[in-house]
């Protein structure tokens, strides 16, 4: 079995579609990443609720309960990761350290994305209390 | 072309299972990826029995699937059954609208496409509601949807080059 | 009432700013004077004092301030209860006073916003039970800054911000284009006044938040704060502040006060429904907030 049996038996189109898909996707990891602005704090969504809202300049290590149990979410030198998840696929560990943009733990429910929100400068005008 | 009895199924749907199972036995060494195995099952299944058969076969395998781990009509399952079908679907669709015009590897390329399509989609409606998350991930699923896909469909056009030559239908046990 | 209110005006110039926050502060001063439940003289009183006995005729803004808080009842299961005055009376948060079980129990079955009559054409009001009191603390310093921002409008001030200590209207834009931008008080402060949890910027809208923090005493471990409930007559266990945006001062008030009562859970459904915002801290730290918030708040550190 090598590499020109294997080219024999697909198609044209098979090609392709292939070489598409592939460039494609490339094309959109390089890209959808930057299209996406960065931020000064981190949302955590469990089940589709906010459940913390933290700043991103604060190091801090939070553990959210999802469904299957805690995730460990870390956030360090303006980059928030996953430390520890209770999923099978360990996705969200693997997407390491994220400046910008989302991690999603689907089996966990967890979703943590880098939000841009707003400047933290001036005086409030009113405080409630 | 032929039109598989029961017992034929009960295999395929076993073979499916199975080889569902295997995958999720052990930790892929890269964790995104999951390899699809089943596909090889449904593909091979679609071409040799037919539409019907392949979606049959999705379903038990799906169903059983989720019994087995205790994911029957979750969120799991949803995906996993909403993946499924499109992607048999769309192979399908593929296979009959234009005969020849990809193979075994390129159909499977085309379910692996659909497969996470509706995977997106789904976890977009049902979970996670930021369209950002959902395009953030979609380059890299489909990255490694081709990947396996591909790995996928030269597997199975082997398999039934392999099964046409020593002219051996898929047995069922029953003798 | 000793509570502190800042007016912020954006005029024309400097004397129609003083003389609209003027009559706004006589305002805010004359709504106090009539809703306080703590001094004899006034009309919350009379009302109180004639409880089971006869009905007592009050001022627009009293009787349009019970009508509403009536209504604030309705809306959160009787959650948010004015009629919660006796029980009031049963804690002191100086003298660490609280109530032994028997009086708890004696005097529940007096607090039932259902049992507050009023007649709008006579602008009379009534409490149906001797012994019943109307306690309006939780109401009246939302509806204040609803009044001292119509006279603000009246005065042709186009842009505002009325805060009666923690019950804050918002209208119009600053002079920069900006919408206010308001804080909200972390619960767990560490004696520091600017302490601030959360900033949001808004406008045309009001902000109260109730806290476990702002009188409170601590017994055998017990944290026993001024919100109670109207069903336990204790405390409120669930929740170490909330905050709710409103488009009105009395809803805000009101209803930051029933939400801290319900609970997040039930809180934030409702808060949902009714199509307002809010911030909720529960009695872990958690902090939750409705969808609609999203992206426009900013939190400033770790509650």
């Amino acid at each position: 079995m090598n590499f020109r049996e294997i080219l024999k038996f697909t198609t044209v189109a098979d090609r392709v579609l292939f070489s598409i898909l592939i460039l494609l996707s490339l094309l959109g990891l390089i890209f959808v990443r930057s299209l996406i602005p960065g931020g000064n704090s981190v949302e955590i969504d469990v089940d589709g609720n906010l459940e913390y809202v933290l700043p991103l300049d604060e190091e801090k290590t939070v553990p959210v309960q999802g469904p299957q149990g805690t995730t460990l979410v870390e956030i360090r030198n303006h980059r928030v990761r996953v430390v520890e998840s209770p999923c099978q696929n360990k996705l969200c560990i693997q997407q390491g350290w994220v400046e910008h943009g989302v991690i999603a733990c689907l089996p966990n429910k967890v979703l943590i994305t880098v939000g841009k929100n707003g400047k933290r400068s001036s005086e409030p005008d009113a405080v409630t209390e | 072309m032929q039109s598989p009895n029961r017992y034929q199924i009960a295999l395929l749907s076993a073979y499916a299972l199975a080889l569902h199972g295997f995958e999720s036995m052990f930790p892929s060494p890269v964790p995104w990826l999951r390899l699809g195995l089943a596909n090889i099952v449904t593909l091979i299944t679609l071409l040799l029995y037919g539409l019907r058969a392949a979606v049959t076969v999705t379903l038990i395998r799906v169903v059983l699937a989720s019994i087995l781990n205790g994911t029957f009509l979750g969120p799991a399952f949803l995906l996993s059954l909403g993946g499924g079908i499109l992607s048999t679907l769309s192979m399908g669709f593929f296979a009959s609208l234009t005969p020849r015009l990809f193979s075994a590897t390129g159909l499977s390329l085309i379910g692996a496409l659909f497969h996470n399509g509706a995977q997106l989609l789904l976890a977009y409606a049902l979970f996670i509601q930021r369209i950002e998350a959902v395009l953030l991930i979609t380059p890299l699923i489909v990255l490694l949807g081709t990947l396996t896909g591909t790995i996928n469909g030269i597997v199975s056009e082997l398999i039934i080059k392999n099964l046409k030559k020593s002219g051996e239908k898929i047995q069922n046990v029953d003798t | 009432m000793n509570t502190i209110v800042t007016i912020t005006v954006v005029a024309s110039s400097e004397r129609t700013a003083e003389d609209a926050i003027e009559d706004a502060f006589l305002t805010i001063g004359d709504i106090e004077k009539r809703a306080d439940f703590y001094s004899p003289e006034s009309e919350i009183t009379s009302i109180n004092k004639s409880a089971g006995v006869s009905d007592v005729k009050v001022s627009p803004d009293i009787l349009s301030l019970i009508g509403k808080a009536l209504s604030v009842s309705e809306k959160t299961e009787g959650a948010f209860d004015i009629t919660i005055g006796p029980v009031t009376l049963l804690y002191d948060f100086h003298t660490k006073q609280k109530p032994e079980y028997d009086a708890l129990r004696k005097t529940l079955p007096l607090v039932n916003y259902r049992n507050v009559v009023i007649n709008k054409n006579d602008s009379t009001v009534y409490l149906r039970k001797p012994g019943m009191m109307i306690d309006p603390g939780g109401i009246s310093k939302g509806y204040a800054a609803d009044r001292a921002t119509d006279v603000l409008k009246h005065h042709g001030i186009s842009s505002g911000i009325v805060a009666i200590a923690g019950d804050i209207r918002a209208f119009g834009l600053k002079p920069d284009g900006r919408p206010w931008k308001i804080g909200i008080r972390n619960s767990r402060a560490t004696g520091t006044e600017d302490d601030i949890m959360a900033t949001m910027e808004l406008t045309d809208a009001a902000v109260s938040t109730s806290g476990d923090y702002e009188r409170f005493f601590i017994s055998d471990g017990i944290r026993y704060h001024h919100v109670l409930s109207p069903m336990t007559g204790r405390p409120a266990g669930m929740c170490r502040s909330v905050t709710v945006i409103a488009p009105e001062g009395y809803l805000a008030d009101s209803f930051s006060t029933g939400i801290f009562i319900l609970g997040p859970e039930k809180g934030l459904r409702i808060l949902e429904t009714s199509g307002y915002g809010g911030v909720i801290v529960d009695n872990q730290g958690k902090v939750r907030i409705t969808p609609g918030l999203r992206g426009k708040i900013e939190f400033q550190r770790n509650p």
